[in-house]
C-alpha cells in the first residue's frame, strides 16, 4: 500500500545516454520506422540541426533504474495489484537531443487519499522527474499520476 | 508516413484544424514485447498471459505508455518535435491484443504564439483509451 509518508521525499536518480539504438528500437515500437528519428544523415536532410527526440524518450531512463519502470511504484509502496496509471505529462524545458547525457531527479509530489467508489481508500501519488542535461540545465520535467484503488 | 515533411519551423496553425488521423493495427502481442523491450516495462501483466489470466484478465494488455508513445509520434510529426512545449495523456482504458487503434486530434485555442491542441486514441473495442493535450510554438504573423 502508498505509504502517505513519503509526500515530498526523493526517490532516486538515474544517468542514462540519448543513444541512437535505443532511440531507434523506440521509434520502431511506437510504430514511427522514419530514420529521422536516429540517423543523423536523414536527420539533417530533414532540416534538423541534430536528430530530434521523440516527446516520450525520457522513457529510456527506466533502463538504467534498478527494477526498471516499475521501480518507482514499488520504491513508494504500491501494490501493484491495484495499481494503475492514471496520467502522464511532460514539459519540454529547452533543447535536447540524441548523444546527450541526461540526469533524472525522481521525487513523490504529493500522495492524496480519497473514497473510493465502493468504499474504502483511493490512493493518488504524483511523481515528479526534473531531467538535466551536461551543463545541469532542467531541459524536461516529467509528471505521473498513480492510482491505488481500494482493496 | 515517413514521407510527409516534419514541420522544423513553428507550424501555421489556427482553431480548427486537424491532425491526420491514423490507425494501427490490429494489435499484436509482439507490438506489446516490442514496446516492453524498447521502454524498458517488464510487468509482467503486458507479456506473460498465464500471469494475466492468473490475475483476473482475459488475456495480457498494453502499457498505457504504448499508445501515448505512438500519440506522441503522431503528434511530433504534426506540428514538430522541438516545436512542442507540453504533452499529456489520460489513461482511460485498456488496450488489448487485436484491437485496432485510431489517433487523432485538433487545435483547441491559439493565444501569444502558442496552440493548445486536443488529443484522442480510440480503440476497435473500447471506445477513448486516452485523452492527450499538447501545446506547441506556432508561426506568429500575417
Amino acid at each position: 500500500m502508498i505509504d502517505p509518508a513519503l509526500a515530498g521525499r526523493p526517490l532516486d536518480r538515474v544517468r542514462f545516454p540519448l543513444d541512437r539504438s535505443k532511440l531507434a528500437e523506440l521509434a520502431r515500437a511506437l510504430h514511427d520506422p522514419d530514420p529521422v528519428w536516429h540517423d543523423p544523415e536523414a536527420a539533417t536532410a530533414a532540416g534538423f540541426a541534430r536528430v530530434p527526440l521523440p516527446p516520450t524518450a525520457t522513457v529510456l531512463a527506466d533502463h538504467w533504474r534498478d527494477g526498471g519502470a516499475l521501480a518507482p511504484a514499488l520504491a513508494i509502496g504500491a501494490d501493484l495489484g491495484r495499481l494503475l496509471h492514471g496520467e502522464a505529462e511532460w514539459e519540454f524545458v529547452a533543447p535536447v537531443g540524441v548523444g546527450d547525457e541526461l540526469v533524472a531527479d525522481a521525487r513523490v509530489a504529493a500522495i492524496e487519499q480519497r473514497e473510493g467508489r465502493r468504499g474504502g481508500t483511493m490512493t493518488l501519488a504524483t511523481l515528479e522527474t526534473e531531467f538535466r542535461n551536461g551543463a545541469g540545465e532542467v531541459v524536461v520535467r516529467r509528471r505521473d499520476t498513480l492510482i491505488e484503488t481500494s482493496v | 508516413m515517413s514521407t510527409l515533411t516534419i514541420p522544423v519551423a513553428p507550424p501555421r496553425l489556427a482553431v480548427g484544424d486537424t491532425m491526420p488521423a491514423t490507425t494501427i493495427g490490429p494489435l499484436t502481442r509482439t507490438d506489446i514485447v516490442r514496446y516492453a523491450g524498447a521502454g524498458g516495462d517488464l510487468n509482467p501483466i503486458h507479456h506473460d498471459e498465464p500471469m494475466a489470466q492468473a490475475a483476473g484478465f482475459p488475456s495480457v494488455f498494453a502499457m498505457g505508455m504504448l499508445p501515448a508513445g505512438v500519440l506522441g509520434q503522431r503528434v511530433a510529426r504534426w506540428v514538430g518535435p522541438e516545436n512542442l512545449r507540453t504533452f499529456g495523456v489520460r489513461f482511460t482504458g485498456q488496450v488489448w491484443p487485436g484491437d485496432e487503434l485510431t489517433f487523432s486530434g485538433a487545435v483547441a485555442a491559439v493565444e501569444n504564439g502558442v496552440a493548445r491542441l486536443e488529443l484522442l486514441v480510440q480503440s476497435s473495442t473500447g471506445g477513448a483509451v486516452l485523452r492527450g493535450w499538447a501545446t506547441t510554438s506556432i508561426e506568429v504573423g500575417p
